[in-house]
């Protein structure tokens, strides 16, 4: 893990720059980097998008939906009533090892199922956003079960935001088929694509903000080296509305009562604004698809 | 020929359905008393104890009602790796046992055993000093007997591994109580057991250093306003204090006995 060291000088400098309020890339404290969003890249997926932050990280998301059983875990019944009813969303995410050497071989297992762990529980509850009953097909049998697949092939820091604007993005850009239920209980999917329907409820799904406490203060959007020098994170998730839908402390290090406070309250702050901009982006985004669809233009790298 | 050495039973289990229960559970009366007889801000009451396993270094067993959780500590001792670290290395191993869940869990690690380790990891590390044990691992093994609501049981195993650790003579900053709430219906519901937490639409769990009033983890899921987190996080803080005055009785006690 060769990438994981940092020297004591190096250490000194970003914290005394966290502290005027100047980055090593010239950014103050609470300055997010910019950020490139595609979508619709993945033709064999039913959803996709891929973010990068100049510079840095790049999370490729893909998101399929196929049909599955409901599955139901009985005991309580009034919990089980309400999970008839619903669809499943099963994320996953993978770090790459062409992202960073740190992620090769079995290097990548504890932080990929950390991220999985964390993403799964976030769009599973019902702060996910998603309308799971809408998902639902024939109640306490079939249902869509949505999967969506996080990869980060390339790796500069603040991992777990990225992730979370991506499959975002690649929630607005999935269509599901229409379903049709014919009297012997067999589901017909449509196979006009017109008439697929977008995922009610994924303007709600929250993004995430990590928050980095550096000396006594704190900065968003870390690089690798400003990771480095990290007493410890605070990631909270929030959603368009302003809404905490999650909030966990990850790695090692503790955080003051009164810090931890303001920590949030910068959080959403940072997050409402960035649902903002985003969603303009994927305003945007859907006006070049439709000129490329007619072009025929269409590359990895067309947005970069 | 089938394989003899591997578990014959079927690869997955299913709970059975029970189609009717008798009435609709009442999480609150009309004295907004819960089920068993608790304030809303009331946690269960505890019993703590330490030294119970005779091989380890540190040993304690905390039980909170139904919820029942032992853990181990061995060590420090030397890093079997080769490569040199300036810092103590801290493992964290969790591990329900099978029947602990109202499903049966394969005895093999799943992800959210792994998880759970990795909370608990993180939750513990600011506490210990670990900068004191160079080129030295300690290993801190937490099983939980009965599960009455993951939430609490995170928090309760924390609680443990945390005197455990102690109890071991390792050198740590503080001790680490911890404590869980549910939110149902816009109410803060401290420490819910199982049921409870059927019906939450989110939870918190947060472990907190009473001295040095630090928060060690918090981990919160579910849409919740910012001021209801905030009041939660109040309360929590509130109740790991009380916690904490009973992890320091039971680490006097045998002390005391010995006398």
């Amino acid at each position: 893990m060769s990438s994981s060291l940092i020297s004591p000088s190096e250490l000194d400098y970003i914290i005394r720059g966290v502290d005027d309020n100047l980055r090593a890339d010239g950014r103050g404290r609470l300055d997010y980097r910019e950020v490139i969003l595609e979508t619709g890249l993945i033709f064999q997926a039913n959803g996709s998008a891929r973010c990068r932050l100049s510079k840095g990280t790049d999370v490729l998301v893909g998101v399929k939906v196929e049909i599955g059983s409901i599955e139901i875990d009985g005991t309580d019944e009034e919990v089980a009533a309400v999970k008839a009813k619903r669809g499943r969303v099963v994320c996953n995410v993978e770090c790459s090892p062409i992202a960073s050497q740190q992620f090769a071989g079995r290097g990548a297992d504890d932080i990929n199922n950390e991220l999985t762990q964390l993403v799964d529980r976030v769009l599973n509850g019902p702060q996910g956003g998603l309308n799971l009953e809408k998902l639902c097909i024939i109640p306490g049998e079939e249902c869509w079960v949505v999967y969506i697949d996080a990869l980060v092939l390339d790796y500069g820091g603040n991992i777990l935001d990225l992730i979370f604007m991506t499959i975002r993005a690649a929630l607005y850009n999935t269509r599901v088929p229409k379903t049709v239920i014919e009297e012997d209980k067999e589901v017909e999917i449509s196979d006009d694509v017109e008439e697929w329907e977008r995922i009610e409820g994924w303007e709600l799904v929250p993004i995430s903000i990590t928050l980095n406490k550096i000396g006594t203060r704190h900065i968003v959007d870390a690089t690798v080296l400003e990771e480095l020098a990290t007493k410890a994170k605070l990631s909270v998730m929030v959603n368009k509305n302003g809404k905490i839908c999650g909030i966990q402390k990850i790695g090692g290090g503790s955080i003051e009562h009164g810090l931890l406070n303001e920590m949030m309250q910068t959080g959403r702050s940072i997050g409402q604004n960035l649902i903002l901009n985003l969603d303009k982006m994927l305003q945007k985004e859907d006006e070049i698809n439709a000129e490329r669809a007619k072009n025929d233009k269409i590359g990895f790298f067309a947005a970069a | 020929m089938a394989d003899r050495r591997r578990i014959q039973g079927p690869e997955v289990s299913v709970a059975p359905i029970i189609l009717k229960s008798p009435n609709k559970i009442q999480l609150l009366d009309e004295n907004l008393c819960r089920r068993n007889g608790r304030n809303l801000e009331d946690i269960r009451s505890i019993y703590l104890k330490t030294g119970l396993i005779s091989q380890a270094n540190g040993s304690a067993f905390i039980e909170l009602s139904k919820t029942k959780i032992v853990c181990g500590v061995y060590g420090p001792r030397q890093t079997k790796i080769p490569a040199f670290s300036g810092k103590g290395n801290l493992n964290c191993e969790i591990k329900f046992a099978p029947f602990s869940c109202p499903k049966r869990r394969p005895p093999y690690r799943d992800s959210q055993e792994k998880e759970l380790s990795q909370l608990i990891y993180e939750a513990l590390t600011p506490s210990i000093r670990l900068d004191l044990l160079p080129k030295s691992t300690i290993d801190i093994y937490i099983t939980i007997l009965e599960n009455d609501g993951t939430a609490s049981c995170l928090a309760a195993a924390i609680t443990c591994a945390s005197v455990a650790v102690a109890d071991a003579g390792i050198e740590m900053l503080d001790l680490v109580p911890a404590c869980s709430a549910s939110y149902i219906n816009g109410q803060i519901f401290m420490d819910s057991d199982l049921i409870e937490e059927k019906r939450e639409s989110g939870s918190l769990v947060l472990s907190y250093m009473p001295s040095l009033k630090e928060i060690t983890h918090i981990l919160q899921s579910g849409e919740v306003e910012l001021n209801l987190t905030s009041q939660a996080i109040e309360q929590c803080t509130d109740s790991c204090s009380k916690i904490y005055s009973i992890m320091i009785d039971s680490l006097l006690l045998p002390i005391q006995n010995m006398k």
